[in-house]
């Protein structure tokens, strides 16, 4: 079994179900994000086009965090997800320098790694991810890529444009984008004018949390 | 830029790791350095080992401590620290940094127990393990930025050279203030130490120079850090360390070794040790303020 993502970029409305979903869910503290939603504006006015990219861990099959981890924290499960043992983790943030995905945070409230997991433990009694549960357009996919009969596998081979975020480093993600562009997926092709992250930039009062 | 910008995203953190981590290599640089130098000039003028094999054992342990004390405090689960032998997990770099710099500290105590006593045999048996050790030490950190597959500017042949360099460089810087210091008069070895200090300086100049010039950038992502680097916010830093640590000693111990003008040692070995960090710095940083996703 390898569990891997899809995300149908045409369908995506940039509701952020799928984000708050994942922070109920798991739990993640303020100013963390496991999964979060990226708009990206292009054009300009009449021919302006607003992407919207769902963004969590990929869960490479060649994973960059797993082999520069000095603890094991982060390890692959026999579903060929990448998971993080909180209790193992050691803080070094190595795991962070090594992401090419932005994907793992230090949790301000263990002070461990952490990251999207695929809500590995919702799978381990037969359920589906949270994210996937709440979004009103079906646009995560969500199944086994060994399974050709699974839905995951039959749109990986009805849709000719299927992208990872960027293929060339050889993490080889099992996180894929249908009707994505190099806008939507390259963190360098677009500016980042000041007040983008206006409302989420969130400040810790000391006694909340911080690290 | 394809007309596009973001409009809304979530607050990330841009560095990960920072002056902590930038100390930790410029200590370990001064500790491998002294080491792997001082063994050379033992062999090399067995007549005046007491100097060196005085002088190994304490610049080792104050500087490897200092080391491993940024390295632990950089830790957001610091007392979780002994896991890494626990647990270890031999692919990463990180881990094998851990071993072998955990086998440095034991040679340097070996080695500091051995001028306590006198016994100089005792160090020597430890020499070849040691150097290998301390060779090690002083690459692992490369292993560790070449693993950082997110921060695709390091290369992890060029950064085990630069951190060769780095201990050539702040090993022969060390021990010439401490000369400097302790008013040491032995003029061989004080002119050995400065040619050491002259030519890897240039050589590290050279390989900037290279890195950020010349050499072809496979990505987007390099190019602009090293856009960053030379132009950007993490400019001064690097500016400012290159001319410390590669213009300054360069002229002033140049200076120093053809004139017999001493005077000027310890200024350059200063700005060569100052400027080191600097250069530690902003190459840690610049690949860190760019976006990943």
């Amino acid at each position: 079994m390898r569990l891997g993502f899809l995300v149908d970029l045409s369908r995506c409305m940039g509701c952020m179900a799928c984000a708050v979903s994942c922070k109920a869910e798991n739990d993640v503290p303020l100013n963390s994000w496991r999964l979060r939603v990226k708009y990206i504006d292009q054009g300009e006015f009449p021919e302006v086009k607003r992407h919207f990219v769902p963004l969590r861990c990929n869960h490479c099959e060649n994973a960059p965090c797993e082999r520069i981890c000095p603890v094991s924290a982060l390890h692959y499960l026999p579903n060929g997800i990448v998971n993080v043992d909180h209790n193992r983790c050691i803080g070094c943030a190595s795991c962070m320098m090594a992401c090419p995905y932005n994907a793992i945070y230090i949790d301000p409230l263990t002070n461990s790694a952490d990251k999207c997991t695929y809500c590995a433990h919702r799978i381990e009694v037969g359920m589906m991810p949270a994210c996937v549960v709440a979004c009103p357009t079906h646009a995560n996919i969500f199944g086994d890529l060994d399974d050709p009969e699974s839905e995951i596998s039959k749109y990986l081979k009805e849709h000719r444009d299927v992208m990872v975020r960027k293929p060339e480093l050889n993490t080889k993600p099992k996180h894929f984008y249908v009707r994505g562009s190099t806008v939507a997926l390259d963190p360098l092709a677009s500016e980042r004018p000041e007040g983008y992250t206006l409302f989420t930039e969130v400040k810790f009062l000391d006694h909340i949390g911080g690290h | 830029m394809l007309g596009a910008e973001v409009t809304f995203d979530v607050a990330l953190p841009k560095v990960v790791w920072g002056w902590l981590v930038s100390t930790n290599m410029w200590a370990k640089s001064i500790a491998t350095g002294t080491f792997l130098l001082g063994l050379y000039f033992i062999k090399r003028y067995p007549e005046n080992d007491n100097f060196f094999r005085k002088w190994i054992p304490i610049l080792g342990l104050i500087f490897i401590g200092i080391t491993l004390l940024v390295t632990v405090l950089d830790l957001h689960h610091m007392f979780r620290f002994w896991k890494i032998f626990l647990f270890a997990h031999f692919t990463s770099a990180v881990t094998l940094g851990a071993w072998v710099v955990s086998g440095f500290v034991i040679v340097l105590l070996i080695s500091f127990w051995s001028w306590i006593t006198g016994n100089k045999k005792l160090f020597d048996k430890v020499m070849i393990p040691g150097s290998v050790l301390a060779f090690f030490s002083t690459i692992y950190t490369a292993g560790i930025m070449g693993q950082s597959t997110a921060r695709e500017f390091w290369v992890f042949p060029a950064e085990m050279i630069q951190m060769l360099l780095s201990a050539a460089i702040a090993g022969s810087a060390t021990y010439l203030l401490i000369m400097s210091i302790y008013n040491i008069q032995n003029e061989n070895i004080k002119r050995e130490l400065g040619y050491i200090l002259i030519g890897s300086a240039f050589l590290s100049g050279l390989m900037y120079v290279g890195e950020l010039l010349f050499s072809k950038m496979h990505s987007e992502f390099s190019y602009e850090t090293a856009k960053i680097l030379l132009f950007g916010e993490i400019a001064p830093f690097f500016w400012i360390g290159l001319f410390l640590t590669i213009v300054i000693p360069i002229v002033l111990v140049g200076i120093a070794n053809e004139k017999k003008k001493y005077e000027y040692i310890p200024i350059g070995s200063v700005s060569a040790l100052i400027g080191l960090w600097f250069i530690k710095h902003a190459w840690l940083l610049a690949p860190q303020m760019l976006p990943l996703s």
